[in-house]
């Protein structure tokens, strides 16, 4: 198997996201090691991130590579570098792997077209981002007993899919997955071709539940949204957008791509509960980035043989 | 370059196959020019200059009321002399330049300055757009009479548009008064936040999208205005449909014409799946449904002609994602060649009106050329509309490869342009077979 870019999971099969988890619940019980030791992974982070930075960084080190970061501040790209010219230095640096950071959707397909490295997008604008998906569908997994048992279940996605790169990727991949999924947000919140994914577009919480929704995924709502002309206020969004405790009942899970606004998408004293998966979420990030990392490199061979 | 005093010399154009719907001209016949005009159109016409045109079609040349040849400010994108080369690679021998250079074309002595650089570096007949307000920030009026004492054809908003309808209304009083026609840009930047068209593609992709109703608004502001205080109005870049109707809504109440791009006419917003920078244009590519029924409107004559928006940019400002890309297309080069690919060949559009919608009805709008008929201007485009060629960045004319056909294999091909009885162009360098 040779290299490959994760740029998106729209052309991801089944098969596919089912090894990656395969392959991530390996590197998290510690059955895999140095899968890519003296391969140099560059994290290229052209947009501010906190936890997904971190959670390549560590996937890397502790996959045995060097890693290499480029941020917004205090390199070439605060010095105003273009992407093309980032990407190109660091092919010619030697770099094994690209993880890329960017504000604009896109950019991830155009670095890879400058670069023989495999690209991975860790988030690019609003378009997509395919590890996040990948490490839901790891805990969400983890959560109901196997990969083989998403199938039938249903998941509302909630709130500013208009804007959320998150949206994007996890609609792919949890069909993909065999589950069956809803959008829940206000129309100004949504996509004007919200039926281009041929979804059900429901109306509050409480209807996803009357659907029978087994998970609520809600997405963040930017500061900057709250206010203006989208959302007239964050009472009347977390009255019908927001999750609270009366919306736990029969083993319905929570999830959030963080970080979470309490008392908005969530309510405070959910974010914790039981039903909450978003810390196995947090967890799962470093497990499946490393399988990320090992396949995007062609390493993946020399785990399964 | 234009040698004005073509003098004595003659030129026979013989055996070509003749088409200009103004003229009335349709049919294979010889076409004599002296002194730089059409002399004679007839049959068995001999010469001292002959050019064997057999197999070729001859067209009146092509006029371009919307190009953007980046100069005062970006000759690294595009100049006066590269721009008219281009324009005259792609059969045009008219050209109108759009004002938001930098500096913007707003005051007297810029539009006199430029018209001194096109008497010696265009090979076409270049006129200048003039800014219609200063800096084309909206708020103060450009000294109109001034400008057009210096030479400017017109007066437009292009590239942004005028955000208030108060500013635009007395513009165009004003311009009526000045005896300008307006060339307006529609876009209404309250509902413009995006980078592309706000439809499937853009909603999958994650690109922020503009809805159709940014340019519909606008058109209808525009429109109405125009109606009111009957200025000569064009509006330009038409993308919609919606727009469209509007237009035809408005041709019996107000002096208005309005033109359409070859790029809104063939492509539609499917290439933001691509997520390439190279697609980003203004107003932004449609949905099919869009496509088809602006080409229903250049059809049925609502649109009057084409305009090619020709824009070009360096690579660095295309070689981006899609919201960081600058927005625009070469156009002069495939107009023909892809409006005659995908509408005449399919039999959407005739041969006869897409000659008349490039080349009589914009030379109309422009008040000269456009036109075979004797004693007007020498300007005609030869066309071979059997070669397939293929559009390349590495042979493009222009001084910039943006061209959103770049790897298509497209049908017709401009094999030469005369400008007042001039070759500007001559694709194969063989003085295109004269002898004399």
């Amino acid at each position: 198997m040779g290299i490959k870019s994760f740029l998106s999971l729209e052309d991801a099969g089944r098969e596919e996201l089912r090894e990656i988890l395969t392959l991530a619940r390996a590197h998290a019980e510690g059955r895999v090691a140095n899968t890519l030791a003296g391969k140099t992974v560059c994290l290229a982070f052209f947009e501010a991130s906190t936890r997904t930075a971190v959670s390549f960084d560590l996937a890397a080190r502790r996959c045995g590579a060097d890693v290499i970061s480029l941020s917004d501040k205090g390199s070439s790209i605060s010095k105003g570098e273009s992407l093309v010219d980032t990407v190109v230095t660091l092919d010619c640096l030697g770099a094994d792997a690209v993880v890329l950071r960017h504000p604009a959707a896109g950019a991830a397909a155009l670095a890879s077209r400058y670069t023989s490295a495999p690209v991975i997008n860790a988030g690019d604008g609003c378009g997509q981002h395919p590890t996040q998906a990948l490490l839901d569908l790891y805990a969400l997994s983890e959560a109901v007993g196997g990969f083989d048992r998403l199938a039938g279940r249903r998941v509302a996605v909630i709130g500013d899919v208009l804007h959320s790169r998150v949206a994007r990727s996890v609609i792919p991949a949890f069909t993909k997955a065999g589950m069956e999924i809803s959008l829940v947000a206000p129309r100004t919140l949504l996509p004007s071709d919200a039926g281009a994914w041929g979804l059900p577009v429901l109306p509050s919480v409480d209807y996803a539940l009357d659907w029978g929704a087994d998970v609520l995924y809600t997405l963040r709502l930017q500061k900057e949204r709250m206010t203006g002309a989208r959302v007239p206020s964050v009472g009347e969004y977390a009255r019908f957008y927001g999750v609270s405790r009366r919306h736990l009942r029969g083993g319905t899970l929570v999830m959030h791509p963080g970080p979470v606004n309490r008392g908005v998408e969530i309510s405070g004293d959910v974010v914790l509960d039981a039903a909450s998966l978003i810390p196995n979420q947090v967890a799962a990030g470093i497990a499946v980035r490393s399988a990320v990392l090992t396949v995007a490199t062609g390493a993946a061979d020399r785990v399964a043989a | 370059m234009i040698r004005k005093n073509a003098g004595t010399n003659e030129l026979v154009v013989r055996r070509a196959r003749v088409l200009d719907p103004g003229a009335g001209l349709d049919g294979v016949m010889d076409v004599r020019l002296s002194d730089g005009r059409v002399s004679e159109v007839g049959d068995n016409l001999r010469g001292g200059r002959e050019l064997e045109a057999d197999g070729l079609h001859l067209f009146p040349g092509f006029v371009d009321v919307h190009a953007h040849w980046r100069t005062p400010g970006r000759e690294d994108e595009e100049t006066i002399e590269s721009g008219s080369a281009s324009a005259a690679a792609g059969g045009f021998t008219g050209v109108v330049m759009m004002p938001n250079t930098d500096p913007i074309v707003d005051s007297p002595v810029i539009v006199s300055g430029l018209a001194r650089r096109i008497e010696r570096e265009s090979r076409v007949r270049a006129r200048i757009s003039a800014a219609l307000h200063v800096g084309l920030r909206g708020e103060r009026l450009t000294e109109m009479r001034l400008l057009k004492e210096a030479g400017a054809l017109c007066v437009s908003d292009d590239g942004l548009g005028t955000a208030s309808a108060g500013v635009l209304r007395n513009g165009m009083m004003y311009a009526r008064s000045a005896g300008l026609p307006l060339i307006l840009h529609c876009e209404d930047h309250t509902l413009a936040t995006g980078v592309v068209h706000d439809g499937v593609a853009a909603s999958l992709a994650g690109i922020p999208g503009s809805p159709a109703s940014a340019e519909d608004v606008a058109t209808a502001t525009a429109l109405i205005l125009a109606a009111e205080t009957g200025a000569t109005t064009h509006i330009t870049h038409v993308s919609t449909t919606l727009s469209a109707a509007l237009v035809a809504f408005f041709k019996d109440r107000a002096d208005v014409t309005a033109d359409t791009t070859p790029h809104h006419l063939t492509l539609t917003d499917d290439l933001v799946s691509t997520l390439e920078g190279l697609y980003r244009v203004n107003p932004p590519l449609r949905p099919d449904a869009d496509r088809s029924g602006v080409g229903e409107a250049l059809r049925d004559g609502v649109l009057d002609f084409v305009a090619t928006d020709h824009a070009p940019h360096a690579s660095e400002e295309k070689e981006l994602p899609l919201e960081e890309a600058a927005p625009g297309f070469l156009g002069h080069e495939t107009a023909f060649a892809a409006l005659y690919t995908e509408l005449v060949l399919p039999g959407k559009l005739t041969l006869a009106r897409l000659v008349e919608a490039m080349g009589c009805a914009p030379g109309r709008w422009v008040g000269e050329g456009g036109s075979l008929a004797v004693g007007g201007p020498a300007d005609l485009v030869l066309v071979d509309l059997s070669e397939r060629w293929t559009v390349d960045a590495g042979t493009m004319i222009s001084r910039s490869s943006n061209s959103p056909y770049l790897g298509r294999t497209l049908t017709g091909r401009v094999v030469g342009t005369i400008v007042g009885g001039e070759v500007v162009y001559d694709r194969t360098g063989a003085q295109l077979g004269t002898r004399g």
